[in-house]
């Protein structure tokens, strides 16, 4: 480590106001009860639980984040399996829960070499093994004598599963199935886990029986030997190398060459082969598998709001302590303005501020409406199946709850993880240079967030899905098909107006704006409808069309969530008048903002006129920024992100944010303990310090 | 590593990438050599190809390995780069220009970069004669290696605020540097954290305040920051000198291999660069007489960051187009039956997003072409005649195309990306050192949120101007725009313009609606502020959306200005460019169509019918060509493939 600085450098400060100062003051000239709050969106049970478990984090040096920064690829994956050994043996140790965890690894915010074992593998072997299957496999990957993977992902193919190349073929003979790699594109990619640290993986290959494919089927296949972890004979596995983000994960490669694996390897919960007939036993209700997908992107739709509230956090904080020129109206004499104070920072933060509490509200109703559904699909399980051949969006989408909870998680999903992620850049240019460093500690968590915009269904592919979904609905209102549910109500409402109009008063009636962002979201439907109905336009012409359709109504459902959360009876008892006062106005700076950047929409769908979007943008939007601005740092505080968690010199809680770059800089950099040969013929490159191989 | 025969066999599922490729090129009939020559010109094409063939046979420039090294090892593969790069210009005795096209190929920021440009820079023109010739020599023999230290932990945007003094010592005669608190302490600042040993420090220059009585203690007071030249480490043992603290500031989103630094002086002597500015007997100021205007030389620095934008840009397009043609995903909802998956690239999602930003790589090549054409070409007439007016118009403009045109290359290298979907993200497809590095671009050199301001005030004075002085001449194409926009509108009744406009049928008709719509919100904003008198804060971000679309008329009017004046490119391959810029332009306009609908410059029908299809059948026009076009950039694999 660098030597220490001398006393000089040691005595020096920001020079005034300090930035403890700063934020000491924001937090005093707002009265929002942060704990109050805090317990309102996460109950006390969470944070208390929270606390505890950063407590033993903090206390052991394997979790130690000081170098997390400088540290290359293979030596982040290394300190990336301590940490995992290290938290498994931790949870053994005080009996935590899945959710106390999963807590935990939130805390240390990095993925680890373990993350697919703990979330896809387990997941997979227990909804979609056999008891038999349970007692070979599961049981030992509990333990994690098995560790394992989740390999669907191929190099020539993601989204379109069905495409896969991978093959695994029936041999009645000896009652196995072989496992091949016929194409380079065939090979597994992307699949985090695999590169490294997986003896098992959970394979999805194409299931032939007698010449012909029967689609993708899941197979449990070993990779790697017990005892020395090299891979088995003609398996080629291996890590796919440095990406945007994501480098402590070891996401792999994997290749066959004629592999063999037992009958009881093929995952036969849903679907199966009959070892004595080599006959196909085909699944009884194929909807069950998507329970899985439909989990995972409501649980992204969950985790966005506080993904960007991070981030937000972080510049709301530092934009309040950095201070650079004097305001322009401003007399003279006056200090620098905290940069908060300006509207075109404000402009760019505080909607997102606004954005990560929707998200969350949108997250939690996006729960309730799964649970609702699993709870009625395991009544339905107990009475009969009622084997049906098609995916959900086949479904007749009014009257089954699975239609609505997978369109809703498709819409979602798509928006959410958008919002965040782009939310995360915003925040981060927001901190203007600074910004840039990796002790902003938004880099980082952005770069590793990304993916979630193109996995688990890529967030432009989805949107076809959804829209196939309002399409349906339409046709079925139309028709007078249709049954009561939420999508039916708002296009039977529109036609009812078409002819009346609409007439929202979005600048004074918060449940009008929710109609204006419903009204919108109709009148969409109907016109792809028309495109694609009447007039036969080809379904590729429309993606773009579909890609708005969709959109808005994932910002329809975000602002109806938001707005039925704060009418709900439990949000009025948890929080005191001013606290619900200034959470609508959140709602109202949301829903205008989103409002506002689609404003052609809600004109040429006559949800409002010209003159109300105009007022919107310049009164409006301008009034909800000036009220909101006290309450800013309050507002993020209320997420109660420990400083550990953030890891971010900007965003620090105390507002030392100067002394902890240059902590940060001078004392954890091990760059600093070089010393170089500068002139250019001299074949010397490090006089002094480690000297690296290249 | 080990490796198994059976997967060297292993061929990737037919089609295959390169037999794709060679599909979307025999299906477009644009000629690509033109193409290129017309963009990038014959002696930029011959020098790529000599410095590339130097450069690949030079081990330490492979990029194999790069992307999995640790920070230390990315600085040292940097210094060693640098270094080589030195020894190679002295070897084939490259230009300027050709040093330029190496560290373009390279790709990598140097840690000598700040000795190269703004350490030179300054040294040769903020000096006095004989300060120049002694200290620009040791630069260019690389006796010093240089930094440049401007901005500070507290202070970024706001230059004059830097807290680091330089205080006159009458009795030594020299300067004293100190920095007085931990925000003074210089950040950010390359080349300065490892490689340098000298800097040009930018210090509030303390003389004693001439108002104060002479008797006691002397009273300093600030003449504003000035720059002064610091020798910081010891030249033999390059450890930092006493009083002095610098080091690396640690790891970034991007720029490995650079060593920003920071640093604090405790009482460091120092040289006021131009030191004719203090009379060395009584320490007096003496204001420097006012040099050659410096418009032409910022202007043609925003020339280079619109330039490189494009490049940078049309990389990323480059990358995803190739790319998204070979990938395929999904049979067609429309032809379940075909044989093959379609190509990603045929799918309109995927079109919205890639096509126009392969447009918007043009539009700025335009934009940045006439900027250094009229850069050039009024240097001459500034010196000669003192006719600055559209020297300073171009100038003012180029503030808000500097931010609109990096804005556009990092959301667009982004959005290009992710258009590869999950691949997007790994580090095969060469974007993300791209994408890191070039994410400081909005920040750096005046913040984009920042300059837009100037752009807009600019604009409004010009308003103010012709609403005062009605009968004016206008002495430029902003002026005259205006003017003619208010004499039609001045009424303040529904905005209207001159003629109906047809922008689904007319080029020039395209051009005109941007130009209106501009006017439109500049007279808005002069209106609400002059008028209405509201207050400056409130009015920023309206300012903003101004600035961005003034500069959008501009990238507009110039694509249409150069296209249609070009008389060499072949018939057809002109023609695919044509539809680039209706694309680029009704694209943009869709964006904003509130905007152009609300000032008149548009009906509601053209943008509705924009929206539907108008864009829809652009983009198919354009997608037989995509592959050929990007080609035409000439982007070498070396370059690509970091």
């Amino acid at each position: 480590m660098p030597a220490p600085n001398p006393d000089w450098v040691k005595a020096l400060k920001p020079s005034g106001p300090q930035g403890s100062e700063l934020l000491e003051q924001e937090r005093a000239r707002s009265d929002l009860n942060v704990d109050q709050l805090a317990t309102f969106l996460f109950t006390d049970e969470v944070l208390n639980r929270r606390a505890k478990i950063l407590e033993i984090l903090q206390s052991d040096p394997v979790f130690d984040k000081s170098q997390n920064y400088f540290r290359g690829r293979t030596e982040r994956l290394e300190a990336a399996l301590g940490r995992a050994k290290a938290l498994r043996q931790l949870s053994v140790k005080h009996q935590w829960s899945e959710e106390e965890y999963y807590a935990a690894n939130e805390l240390i915010s990095e993925p680890t070499p373990y993350g697919l074992h703990d979330a896809m593998f387990l997941k997979t072997l227990k909804e979609q093994g056999t008891p038999q299957q349970h007692e070979l496999f599961l049981k030992r990957a509990e333990k994690y004598e098995i560790i394992g993977c989740y390999a669907q992902t191929e190099l020539g193919h993601g989204s379109n599963v069905r495409g896969l190349e991978t093959t695994a073929t029936w041999n009645p003979e000896d009652k196995t199935f072989t496992l091949h790699s016929p194409h380079l594109t065939a090979s597994k990619w992307w699949i985090g886990s695999l590169g490294k640290a997986a003896n098992h993986a959970v394979v999805v290959a194409q299931l032939i029986l007698n010449g012909k494919s029967f689609g993708p089927h899941p197979f449990i296949v070993q990779i790697r030997d017990f005892k020395t972890h090299e891979a088995l004979p003609d398996i080629h596995v291996g890590d796919i190398g440095p990406k945007f983000g994501y480098n402590t994960m070891d996401n792999g490669f994997l290749l066959f060459n004629h592999v063999k694996v037992p009958h009881v390897n093929l995952l036969s919960r849903f679907s199966g082969v009959d070892p004595n007939t080599g006959k196909y036993l085909r699944p009884a209700n194929p909807a069950l598998i998507y329970g899985t997908l439909t989990f995972i992107r409501s649980s992204i739709v969950l985790q966005s709001g506080s993904v960007l509230a991070r981030g937000v956090t972080i510049a709301t904080r530092y934009c309040a302590v950095r201070r650079q020129f004097q305001d322009h109206d401003a007399e003279d004499g006056k200090g620098e303005n905290q940069v908060l104070n300006y509207t075109m920072v404000q402009h760019r933060i505080l909607p997102l501020l606004a954005a990560s509490y929707a998200l969350h509200f949108t997250g939690r109703a996006m729960f309730d409406i799964y649970n609702a559904n699993q709870k009625r699909m395991s009544q339905q399980r107990l009475t009969k199946d009622t084997n049906r051949g098609a995916g959900p969006e086949e479904l007749n989408p009014s009257s089954d709850l699975l239609a609505d909870l997978h369109a809703i998680s498709c819409a979602l999903k798509a928006f959410a993880s958008t919002t965040a992620a782009e939310g995360l850049e915003v925040c981060r240019r927001a901190c203007g240079g600074h910004g840039y460093s990796a002790f902003s500690g938004i880099g980082t968590w952005y770069a590793d967030y990304l993916p979630t915009v193109t996995w688990e269904g890529d967030n432009y592919m989805l949107t076809q899905q959804v829209s196939r979904y309002l399409l349906k609905a339409a046709r079925a209102v139309l028709s007078g098909k249709a049954p009561d549910n939420s999508i039916s109500q708002v296009l039977k409402e529109y036609i009812r107006r078409q002819d009346i109009g609409a007439a929202f008063d979005i600048l004074e009636n918060d449940e009008d704006l929710v109609h204006a962002f419903a009204w919108r979201v109709a009148y969409l439907t109907f016109e792809a409808l028309k495109h694609r109905d009447e007039e036969k336009r080809p379904w590729n012409d429309l993606l773009i069309d579909f890609w708005r359709l969709s959109t808005a109504y994932s910002q329809y459902l975000v602002v109806k969530y938001f707005y039925e959360a704060l009418q709900s009876e439990q949000t009025k008892a948890s929080l005191d008048a001013n606290t619900l006062a200034l959470i609508r106005k959140l709602f109202q700076l949301f829903a205008l903002h989103h409002l506002q950047s689609h404003a052609s929409e809600f004109f040429t769908s006559g949800a409002t006129t010209v003159r109300q979007i105009q007022l919107a943008r310049t009164k409006r939007t301008l009034a909800l920024l000036h009220e909101v601005r006290p309450h800013a740092v309050r507002l993020v505080d209320s997420w109660k992100f420990p400083d550990w968690q953030l890891d971010s010199s900007l965003g620090r809680y105390d507002g030392k944010v100067y002394e902890d770059m240059f902590h940060r800089a001078s004392q954890e950099n091990l760059l600093n303990d070089v010393v170089i040969d500068p002139y250019p013929d001299s074949p010397v490159l490090f006089r002094k310090g480690p000297k690296p191989k290249l | 590593m080990a490796q198994n025969s059976w997967v060297d066999q292993l061929k990737p599922s037919l089609p295959d990438g390169p037999s794709t490729l060679a599909h979307e090129r025999g299906g477009s009939s644009i000629d690509v050599d033109a193409f290129a020559q017309h963009v990038l010109g014959g002696e930029y094409l011959q020098r790529q190809q000599q410095v590339l063939e130097i450069l690949q046979k030079e081990k330490v420039f492979s990029k194999e390995k790069q992307a999995n090294l640790s920070r230390p090892e990315r600085y040292m593969l940097g210094l060693a780069r640098g270094k080589r790069m030195r020894q190679l210009q002295d070897k084939h005795g490259w230009s300027d220009d050709d040093h330029e096209m190496a560290k373009y190929l390279v790709d990598e920021i140097s840690p000598f970069q700040l000795q190269n440009t703004m350490f030179r820079q300054t040294l040769r023109e903020q000096t006095d004669e004989a300060q120049r010739a002694y200290w620009l020599r040791r630069c260019e023999d690389w006796d010093i290696v240089g930094a440049y230290a401007q901005t500070e932990l507290g202070h970024g945007s706001n230059v004059q605020g830097v807290e680091t003094t330089a205080t006159w010592d009458q009795s030594t005669k020299e300067f004293v540097i100190h920095s007085p608190t931990l925000t003074a302490s210089k950040w950010w600042n390359g080349t300065l954290g490892k490689t340098a040993n000298h800097a040009v420090v930018i210090a509030q220059l303390m003389l004693p305040d001439p108002s104060a009585p002479t008797t006691g203690k002397t009273r300093f007071k600030s003449f504003g920051p000035h720059p002064f030249i610091v020798q910081v480490r010891d030249m033999k043992s390059h450890l930092p000198l006493e009083g002095v603290v610098v080091g690396d500031i640690g790891a970034k989103f991007g720029y490995d291999s650079m060593d920003n630094a920071y640093m604090l002086m405790n009482q460091v002597s120092a040289l006021l660069a131009r030191y004719s500015a203090v009379d060395p007997e009584t320490g007096a100021y003496r204001a420097p007489e006012n040099r050659a205007v410096v418009y032409g030389s910022l202007t043609h620095a925003r020339k280079r960051i619109v330039m490189a934008a494009r490049l940078m840009l049309a990389r990323a397009v480059t990358v995803a187009i190739r790319y998204c043609a070979v990938r395929r995903q999904f049979k067609s909802k429309d032809n379940p039956g075909a044989e093959h998956e379609s190509s990603v690239l045929d799918y309109t999602t995927v079109q919205i997003r890639l096509f126009p930003l392969l447009a918007t790589g043009f539009a700025l090549h335009y934009s940045g072409k006439v900027m250094g054409e009229v850069y050039d070409r009024t240097r001459s007439a500034v010196e000669e005649e003192g006719n600055l007016s559209n020297l300073i118009d171009l100038h003012s403009l180029s503030s808000g195309l500097k931010s609109l045109s990096t804005e556009l290359a990092t959301s667009g290298i982004e959005t290009a990306r992710r258009a590869m979907g999950g691949h997007g993200f790994g580090g095969e497809t060469g974007l993300i050192g791209l994408s890191r590095d070039y994410l400081s671009k909005p920040t750096v050199e005046g913040d984009n949120w920042m300059i837009t301001q100037q752009m807009a005030r600019y604009l409004l004075k010009k308003a103010k101007l012709i609403v005062s002085q009605p009968g004016l001449k206008p002495s430029n194409r902003t002026e005259s725009t205006l003017a003619q926009y208010w004499q039609i509108n001045c009424d303040k009744k529904l905005p209207r313009t001159s003629r109906p406009l047809d922008v689904l049928n007319s080029d020039s008709d395209i051009v005109a609606a941007f130009e209106h719509r501009s006017s439109f919100l500049t007279f808005q904003a002069y209106e609400a502020s002059e008028v209405h008198g509201k207050g400056y804060d409130k009015l920023m971000i309206r300012l903003h959306d101004l600035s961005n679309a003034q500069s959008e008329a501009i990238l507009v009017y110039n694509f249409y200005d150069q296209l249609s004046a070009d008389t060499k490119l072949p018939f057809s391959t002109k023609q695919v460019i044509w539809k680039l810029f209706r694309l680029f332009a009704l694209f943009t306009m869709s964006k904003h169509s509130r905007d152009f609908e609300r000032s008149g410059a548009v009906p509601k029908r053209d943008l509705d019918a924009l929206a539907d299809d108008h864009l829809v059948d652009i983009m198919a026009s354009i997608r037989p060509h995509a592959v050929s076009i990007v080609d035409s950039w000439k982007f070498p694999d070396y370059l690509l493939n970091r």
